[in-house]
């Protein structure tokens, strides 16, 4: 089966794997996909409200600690200066060293702007240093709003500090003025989480790093290095209130970030999570997705291929046994067992096959029936495909034989092409009148021909038949004698018929199977023609009595034939004038 | 694999398993080189000591807690290797190079100025994490807090700075009293400073000032005995790392000569002197030590800005205060943030 036509197995597997990758991976695809973005919408949102909450409450617990403070030093004013409240005011002022440890010095001006108080961690205590502080920016503005928040400054460059100033509700009971260690936002500020990794910093009005959780951050007070805290929270706030924003951290990391304002001091607390770790859900999702898809592929092309083996094999066998078919091997069975369209398939197959046998044993029965059966007995035979009556039995017929007179002294001298060019046109002329009449051409044997009628077919009166078809034989090949006499002076054409029972039927070995009579009659018919003339159709008695007065006849004297011990009373056609 | 063709399937099946014994062989010879490359790159801390081994006991322990902070513990993922100088600050510089020599991941200076300028002068390359009580910037270590520069950051703690404050308290204990002691070594570089502090603070506080010049423990005794005759309020010590190591020693000697006495560190009352105020080592150690984490994990010294630790503590001794018969006035005792009884 080498001659097969190119395989077209990938093309079967293409259509199977596409049809179970759409219905295996279109699914799959169109549910990661929408997951995937509802997903991402859900989180932001998720996200924004967290990071806002979480925003918030960074600035709630760092404002509390500026509040912690305003509620230490609003002790200090609470009660008026009189002469000799110094010594507990001093002593409030150290336990308020000892209770705050944020708050390095203090400083406690009375009504008239005058320092009455000073208690430092590092430096000396003052009593009634009397340094005029009414021009005190602190001072002014604590008088006014009773409390005032100064800038933040880094001692040396480095530490970040803050003054607070704190106005008791009446002037007489002075301000408090302290110095604040902003370094101690940082355990604050190292409380916050957001999420796993996210975290929160706290930047100052003009943008300054006040508390990271990373204080060298801080204390390295690098304007350059805080330029992307800046720039993230210009990116917050420029998204509507309470949306978080996309940005940078100083280490480059993309982050989303929320800020909400601490009032007073006016710093921004920003919270922010990396985005990785914010969309890490998303992401996960999307992984399964694609885990998925990719589990759906390789099934669909798994499956794909198993369908497409499955298929296989079976179209195989089909198409082994098809091709052998077509090429005339009949007798190939299709065997296949898969117990399904396949092998109903197979079965229609074979009996196909089986047909075409049984068709092409007959149609080559009926081309041999055709080399001596009359045109419309053969087309009989083929169209109803019954060929019992070439069966052999024993039947009445009329054979006629009939031969050319002088032949043999003519064919001994004539030339070969004139001989075959002779026996062309005779044996075409008496073909053409055997047709017309349909009789049975049974044999041509030189220049003899014997013909039967009423068999294998019976037809209605076949003597007369015979008799009128012997006429016609007469009447073509003396035409033709006219020429042939030009060859030959002596040649001359004569016909004998004889009816009676004879057996029937085909004879002869496997390989040659004739159609032929045997029995007396024939001998009779055969006898009868020797002894006909040149123009003559001799009869014998039955075929005679059978024709009556349907044609002219003449008895002429019986005559003594080879084979019959008694004389066989004869008839002549008497011929009818040539028309 | 199955869609291959038949025939090639096979060799393509060989190549593979060729590929991936290749690559497991290479991986296994990969871990059998990197385990032991792994054992000798362990990171060493070169730990540059004034002292002893015992006096530096409880900054050490803090140094340790720091380290594990960012992750490390001796012997596991980091080598420490000690030179210490016995109390002979001469031998800093020598050690320091010792150490640098050695070419050690970082050295840490822990314990004043000498030591993290005889650090410096060792290496200009080998990060230096330092430890100190003093101002960096006017000690000559570092140019800037925020920025350092070069291989050099660090700690350092306010007790310098508050030198003065310990004849302010030592005053509140002894009102009635105009002349106190004062000890400096004067081999200290911080000394000049100190003493330049605590004349400003006698003037303030209207006191008067005897200076005590001291820089061999042999003297101590001597020194007491001095302020004894001198009849002085008190004695009061400057800022000093070879002071402050000898705690127990002076504690002793205080008590020996009844002296009320003031130094910076917490051992001294703890081992029976009156008080103490200064700069917290613990904490000022643990933060070296989470520095000196830092920098193994390779974050570069000019990036981390000096910090000061800003926690000062005072620490009152009930029990010695009684033999001496002294009482503390309420306002000290308030504020103490421990008091001995």
């Amino acid at each position: 089966m080498s001659d097969l036509p190119v395989a077209p197995r990938t093309s079967l597997f293409r259509k199977y794997f596409l049809a179970l990758f759409a219905a295996v991976v279109a699914p799959l695809l169109i549910a990661g996909g929408s997951e995937a973005w509802f997903g991402y919408h859900d989180q932001r949102a998720r996200l924004n409200d967290l990071l806002d909450a979480e925003a918030r409450l960074a600035a709630v617990k760092i404002q509390d600690f500026i509040e912690g403070l305003h509620d230490q030093l609003s002790w200090t004013v609470q009660l008026p200066w009189t002469e000799n409240t110094g010594d507990r005011r001093r002593l409030d002022a150290l336990r308020l060293l000892r209770q705050a440890p944020a708050v390095r010095s203090l400083s406690l001006i009375d009504a008239s702007g005058k320092e009455r108080l000073f208690v430092s961690r590092i430096g000396l205590n003052r009593i009634e240093g009397g340094d005029d502080h009414s021009t005190n920016p602190a001072v002014i503005g604590a008088r006014s709003d009773r409390i005032w928040f100064g800038p933040v400054t880094f001692q040396d460059g480095s530490e970040p500090f803050m003054t607070i100033a704190v106005a008791g509700n009446r002037t007489a009971v002075g301000v408090a003025v302290a110095e604040i260690n902003l370094k101690f936002i940082w355990e604050v500020i190292l409380g916050i989480r957001v999420g796993r990794t996210g975290e929160a910093f706290v930047l100052d009005r003009p943008g300054r790093l006040v508390a990271h959780p990373d204080i060298s951050l801080v204390l390295r007070a690098d304007e350059a290095a805080q330029r992307p805290l800046q720039a993230l929270r210009a990116a917050i706030l420029a998204r509507p209130t309470g949306q978080a924003a996309i940005g940078q951290d100083i280490t480059d990391k993309t982050v989303l970030a929320a800020m909400a304002q601490i009032p007073g001091v006016d710093w921004s607390v920003i919270v922010k999570q990396p985005v990785a770790e914010a969309f890490g859900p998303i992401y996960a999702a999307l992984l399964r997705t694609g885990v998925l898809l990719i589990a759906g592929a390789v099934l669909a092309a798994a499956l794909a291929y198993w369908l497409t083996q499955r298929m296989i094999g079976p179209i195989r066998v089909l198409e082994d046994g098809v091709a052998r078919i077509g090429a005339g091997q009949f007798d190939h069975r299709i065997s296949l067992a898969t117990s399904d369209e396949f092998e109903r398939l197979a079965t229609r197959f074979n009996e196909m096959a089986s047909e075409l046998s049984v068709s092409q044993e007959r149609s080559e029965r009926i081309s041999r029936l055709k080399r001596f059966l009359a045109p419309q007995v053969a087309e009989l035979i083929d169209r109803t495909g019954d060929d019992h009556v070439l069966d052999g039995r024993r039947v009445e017929v009329v054979v006629v034989f009939c031969d050319l007179r002088g032949f043999t002294a003519f064919s001994a001298q004539a030339e070969p092409e004139a001989i075959i060019g002779v026996l062309r046109e005779y044996y075409d002329a008496l073909e053409r009148v055997v047709t017309t009449h349909g009789a049975t051409l049974i044999n041509f044997f030189g220049d003899g021909v014997m013909v039967l009628l009423n068999a294998p077919v019976s037809c209605s009166d076949p003597a007369l038949r015979a008799v009128n078809m012997a006429i016609d034989m007469q009447r073509s090949v003396q035409k033709f004698l006219v020429s042939w006499r030009a060859l030959h002076p002596r040649l001359g054409f004569g016909v004998g018929l004889a009816m009676g029972p004879a057996t029937v039927g085909r004879i002869g070995s496997e390989g040659r199977l004739n159609y032929t009579a045997i029995g007396n009659v024939v001998n009779l018919a055969s006898r009868l023609c020797s002894s006909a003339e040149d123009s003559e159709i001799l009869i014998d008695r039955i075929a005679a009595k059978a024709i009556g007065s349907s044609a002219s006849l003449v008895e002429l004297d019986a005559r003594v034939l080879k084979g019959f011990d008694q004389p066989v009373p004869v008839f002549a056609v008497v011929s009818a004038p040539t028309p | 694999m199955r869609f291959m063709p038949r025939t090639v399937a096979p060799a393509a099946d060989r190549v593979r398993r060729r590929e991936f014994i290749a690559l497991a062989g290479g991986a296994a010879s990969a871990a059998a080189w990197m385990a032991p490359a792994r054992a000798q790159a362990l990171p060493v801390i070169g730990y540059l000591g004034s002292e002893s081994p015992e006096r530096y006991a409880s900054r050490l322990s803090a140094f340790r807690e720091g380290l594990a902070e960012t992750g490390y513990a001796e012997g596991r993922n980091v080598a420490i290797e000690f030179r210490w100088a016995e109390g002979q600050y001469s031998r800093l510089p020598a050690l320091a190079v010792e150490l640098a020599n050695r070419q050690v991941t970082v050295i840490v200076a822990p314990g004043g100025a000498e030591v993290a300028l005889a650090a410096k002068s060792a290496t200009t390359t080998i990060p230096i994490v330092f430890e100190m009580g003093g101002n960096p910037i006017a000690l000559g270590v570092v140019s800037s807090l925020s920025r350092p520069g070069g291989n050099l950051t660090g700690v350092s703690s306010l007790s310098v700075e508050v030198s003065r404050k310990r004849l302010e308290f030592m005053h509140e204990v002894r009102p009635d009293t105009k002349k106190f002691a004062v000890a400096v070594n004067p081999t200290s570089p911080t000394s000049n400073s100190q003493l330049k502090n605590l004349h400003a603070a006698a003037d303030a506080l209207g006191l008067e000032l005897v200076v005590l010049k001291n820089s061999d423990e042999q003297e101590f005794g001597a020194m007491f005995t001095a302020v004894r005759e001198m009849q002085a309020g008190g004695l009061v010590f400057s800022s000093d790392p070879y002071f402050a190591y000898r705690s127990q020693q002076l504690a002793a000697l205080a008590v020996r000569y009844a002296v009320p006495a003031m130094t910076q560190s917490r051992d001294f009352p703890l081992a029976g002197g009156l008080m103490s105020y200064g700069g917290d080592f613990g904490q000022s150690h643990r933060h070296t030590g989470i520095y000196a984490g830092r920098v193994l994990k390779g974050e570069k010294p000019s990036d981390l800005p000096v910090q000061r630790v800003t926690k000062v503590e005072l620490f009152i001794n009930l029990k010695a205060a009684g033999n001496l018969g002294i009482s503390f006035p309420p306002s000290l005792l308030g504020i103490a943030d421990r008091v001995i009884e």
